[in-house]
């Protein structure tokens, strides 16, 4: 088992290294194929090339394919086991999903398809997961978490819906991470950090029950943390490349499938909160109650060169009113700034509904540099303390019980509210 | 088996309603991303979206994802038999090899990569397979056609050769197409012979001993055939997509593939037959021996509506001595033309080395409609013979 890894790692190192050399060479040919972005961030405005995540996706799907003897040659494993066949087909279903959402994942960037389409794509790509683990397992189900046992039982079997859960999962990891974007680095970043901390959740768990899919996981996550890593040189502040949808595509369908073929997505959603938080966040606007610029990525204040918090311009009079509602409680709990910019024309400006923006509006205007600090360190402390989340949300949920149990729904309001 | 086969089928004609219903509307948004290509033999010169090919390619690969479990479920296969491992294995291998092999062709459709990249790509996407290859069979030995066994015995081990010669099947499959091409419906229309050609022989064969081998051919063939035939209608004459080097990698591959993991490679070169000649032909030139333009395809005559050969232009004095004498072997049996336009300035053209242009110097100036129903009946009357001779 020790072997194999050692050669994931230096199969992985190599891929880094090859990334390093490569991706600024490719530079020219990506800008003359009109595959360039402009940084709107900085004050000259370069022109980079985008979704140079397909060159990262290539060199990881490389390193996998010469990767693909060790663990399943005869040289390697314990004869006396048997040959691991389903652990092969998962091993292949996984990297033909990856492959195919890499595919469509380069297609969406070359000819800008709609959303509506990057909804459906991952949905595409997972099909081989799917079909894999009907034909394999059929096993669809899952164990309650503990807080959850007095409501649901101990486990519940979905049948079908499981299916949907999966093929949601892989939906929301890319976009997820599509929309947590537009600072420099910031999405290769979090996909770094997530995968180191998957890596770590992983070692941990080899010496458990369920040893084989986080070994599995392992092969996956080494490759891909040390390809992202060497990409996120290249696209951390001040970029020099842009990463593009390409590889939102690919990390999120990376983590998806080894967390549904590693049986722990529930674990690995534990290290998505920031995007689930800024998912939820920005809700409002993705569903255009509240209006939704092309672009709702910080701005840079040309004086000061440091960030301010972007803006959606609206007239009181043209939302309706669950639009007027959600501005009013993201007011009120201090999530936006509403302002009256011209009284005549009754126009105002809303600070657009990202978590990114919130956090300029906590910490107030900051240079871009640091501003991908704090966001990544967000990640990270998250991730460290998914421990306390867990704590709070079983705190939450015991009250939930309580009050079930004590029927006092006339009160419950009261009882939220001096939460 | 035949369940299994019908389900095949009926997937696969609803990939082709799919592609045929699709692909048009696609249109504006390929020329908008700047996919888009000349038509240079008609007289408005019309730009059409250019590598369409990725899209069909995505709705195999979909039909055949929705296609994995029925030959794999439990209800459909016999249980005494044992759960097939190794062709599921084969299959996922076989399918990831052809997805990886659209990725990178569309990627050289995109950022137009360099030839050298040409050769490494298919090597690149041919690997899942070899490694599946290598882990599961590991068998490198080779039955020697019958006419060549005295010289070499019944049977020849390769050992690392073998992955050589399977890795350079993808090469030259894929490459073989795409410079087989210029006259609109060639490319896909010679794939979709082949592929009526394989089905054929895979259909036959199933009666034989190695019936697994073909039914999982079959299993790729029938879906890449209709899809391939759908994209046929959108690319013959007059065309109104181009399908771009994504289409010749993803063909290519896909024979390649079935050739390989069904053990029937050197029968499938049979069906190249065209390709081949084509390529030995056009050796001079993509060796830079003799001057290589940018395009070989033939030439619109403005006049007639008509095509002819495509040449081109040298100095007799800049050609090495191998130069001169590929150019006389070539004059002599009757396969280019050499013509001196200019005696002071000692200039001169030679028609470019394609089996097309030496079509229409042996057939005459042709419609461009004519000479690619020439061709493909050319590619059709190769796999006929194929079979009467049964080389094999």
């Amino acid at each position: 088992m020790w072997g194999v890894l050692v050669v994931n790692i230096i199969l992985s190192i190599m891929g880094y290294s090859v990334i390093l050399n490569i991706v600024p060479k490719f530079k020219d040919m990506f800008v003359k194929a009109h595959l360039s972005g402009v940084d709107l961030n900085k004050k000259n405005k370069p022109e980079l090339p985008e979704a140079t995540g397909v060159i990262t996706s290539c060199i990881f799907l490389i390193v996998m394919f010469i990767f693909i003897p060790f663990p399943f040659s005869k040289h390697f494993f314990n004869k006396e086991w048997g040959f691991p066949h389903q652990e092969f087909v998962q091993f292949m279903a996984a990297l033909l999903s990856i492959c195919c959402m890499v595919l469509l994942g380069f297609a969406d960037d070359v000819l800008n398809l709609k959303w509506r389409h990057k909804l459906l794509l991952p949905t595409v790509a997972s099909l081989p997961l799917l079909m894999v683990y009907y034909t394999n397992f059929n096993s669809t189900t899952i164990i309650i978490p503990k807080p959850l046992r007095f409501l649901l039982g101990h486990d519940l079997d979905l049948s079908a819906l499981y299916y949907v859960y999966m093929g949601m999962l892989a939906v929301f990891c890319t976009n997820a991470i599509n929309i947590y974007a537009g600072v420099n680095g910031l999405e290769v970043g979090q996909s770094v950090v997530i995968a180191a901390s998957l890596i770590l959740f992983n070692v941990i768990e080899l010496n458990g029950d369920c040893w084989a899919n986080h070994l599995f996981s392992l092969y996956f996550m080494i490759p891909f943390f040390f390809t992202s890593f060497a990409l996120y040189h290249l696209n951390k502040y001040p970029a020099r490349v842009f990463v593009g949808d390409t590889f939102c595509y690919f990390s999120g369908m990376t983590v998806a499938v080894v967390a549904i073929l590693g049986h722990f997505s529930k674990t690995a959603l534990l290290f998505f909160i920031p995007q689930i938080a800024n998912f939820i966040f920005s809700l409002p606007q993705l569903f255009h109650i509240l209006p939704c610029p092309r672009h709702r990525l910080p701005r840079l204040n040309q004086d000061t060169g440091c960030l301010d918090p972007s803006v959606f311009p609206f007239k009181e009079k043209s939302l309706n009113s669950l639009g007027r509602l959600v501005l009013k409680v993201y007011q009120m709990l201090g999530l936006i700034k509403v302002e009256r910019t011209d009284k005549d024309k009754e126009l105002s400006t809303g600070t657009n509904c990202t978590l990114i923006n919130l956090a300029l509006k906590l910490v107030g205007p900051t240079h871009e540099k640091n501003l991908a600090a704090y966001l990544l360190a967000l990640q990270y402390v998250g991730i460290r303390h998914k421990v306390s989340v867990g704590e709070f949300v079983l705190r939450l949920l015991k009250f939930l019980k309580t009050l079930l149990n004590s029927s006092k729904i006339h009160g419950i309001s009261g009882k939220v509210l001096s939460l």
